[in-house]
């Protein structure tokens, strides 16, 4: 079993009522049946599918192309057959009333990469893959959000291995590590006024630095404001790559997908009549990192990780 | 222009520093401030709140106007002269500060 059905099977009893119809992808891109195969196989190439559904003439699902059939055509060089010849009829399809759980049985069963949703008649409304089911579980679960802006369509997946793993990181010795200390708040904004000095020390740009800077304080305000714990900031330096970790053992965030919103603060008002809570935190660090990960339950404390890319325009 | 130069326009030096302002920007939440103030820029504010010199420092703001006739707290002058940032204030409101040094070039 590799990693990701590991993940999925210990998540999975959380979430047993969740419905296909509630994190299938939709629309769903078909080919029809009598289309060549060279054609499949350019459609898969530019989407970066592995597979997709094949549909009749009524726009019926009759079968699946996959990559692995691509493949077998190009070894019998029948790229130019039609997509029906070479498609797998056996199909094993959902129906969007099915449970989360099911999906996860069926990709154990079966071990296809996808399953097609259809209605009555055949109609293909939806598509689930591992991908699917993985956001699906990772938004129900509330405790990570992934923003990347350089992978952005299909990153979601891919982050939660790496950084729940998190090998690259917990090896390194973090360069600059600042304690948070949460019981004073005009001490906010300390840790990540050191850690400005400390990246201009080490000759990075301004601009550059301005942005790290500027979401490690909006992290750090949050260890202060809401975490009701001492937190760590750690920072990792590479010539044009900067990592910024914040950490707390407070009590977590609820749900990190409505604390993502614009505007949505939990914040007491004594912070806000001096100028905080006004639910921005969040956003800014996303605005101002290009990647940022978000892990938290409540009660177990937050895990801010912020990767931070030297853009060309920043090297003066 | 020069920090110093603030002076003479009626803005009350607390805490003097070197260097220059080429912008400015109004506003009272410091995340605001932070995610589109400009560095070396000149930041007219109400905050008196010893926060205001590290949100400051991390975005490159030079100098901090406290507007309305508010009173900066004595841990802002002492962080501020730590941090190498000038402080003035005034009796004129945000808008009237801001016209003002609009008036004398501040973009």
């Amino acid at each position: 079993m590799n990693k990701i059905d590991k993940i999925l099977k210990r998540i999975q009893n959380y979430f047993k009522e969740v419905k296909v119809k509630e994190f299938m992808s939709s629309p769903v891109i078909s080919i029809h049946m009598d289309r060549k195969l060279s054609c499949a196989k350019e459609m898969l190439r530019l989407k970066r599918f592995s597979g997709m559904p094949v549909i009749n003439d009524e726009e019926r699902l009759v079968g699946i192309i996959s990559v692995e059939d691509i493949i077998r055509a190009v070894e019998n060089k029948n790229l130019d057959s039609k997509v029906f010849e070479e498609m797998s009829k056996d199909v094993v399809t959902l129906d969007e009333e099915d449970k989360i759980t099911d999906v996860v049985r069926n990709f154990e069963v079966y071990g296809f990469g996808r399953f097609p949703v259809v209605d009555k008649e055949k109609h293909v409304i939806g598509i689930v893959t591992k991908h699917d089911l993985m956001t699906a579980l990772l938004s129900k679960l509330s405790i990570l959000y992934v923003h990347d802006v350089r992978r952005e369509p299909f990153v979601a997946t891919e982050n939660f291995r790496s950084s729940l793993t998190g090998i690259n990181i917990e090896n390194e010795v973090a360069e600059f590590k600042f304690y948070i200390d949460y019981k004073d708040i005009s001490m906010a904004g300390s840790g990540a006024s050191k850690l400005k000095k400390f990246l201009l020390s080490k000759g990075f740009p301004p601009k550059f630095v301005k942005r790290v800077a500027v979401a490690t304080y909006e992290a750090e305000a949050n260890v202060v404001i809401h975490s009701g714990a001492f937190g760590v900031i750690k920072a990792y330096v590479e010539p044009y790559y900067v990592t910024v970790r914040v950490e707390d053992n407070g009590k977590g965030i609820e749900d990190v997908k409505v604390a993502m919103q614009e505007g949505f603060s939990t914040a007491p008002d004594y912070v806000r009549e001096i100028g905080f809570g006004a639910g921005m935190g969040l956003p800014n660090m996303k605005k101002c990192s290009d990647k940022l990960m978000i892990l938290s339950e409540p009660k177990k404390g937050v895990i801010v990780e912020m990767n931070f890319w030297r853009r060309e325009d920043e090297n003066i | 222009m020069k920090i110093s130069e603030l002076e003479s326009f009626g803005f009350e030096c607390l805490v003097p520093a070197e260097g220059e302002v080429f912008h400015g920007y109004v506003g009272d939440l410091l995340s605001e401030v932070m995610a589109h103030a400009e560095s070396e820029s000149v930041w007219l504010t109400v905050q008196s709140h010893v926060n205001i010199v590290a949100v400051a420092v991390v975005t490159g703001i030079k100098a901090i106007i406290l507007c309305g006739g508010c009173k900066y707290d004595s841990e802002t002058l002492k962080k501020a002269k730590e941090e190498k940032i000038a402080l003035f204030r005034t009796k004129m409101n945000s808008f009237k500060s801001a016209g003002k040094l609009y008036q004398i070039g501040l973009r």
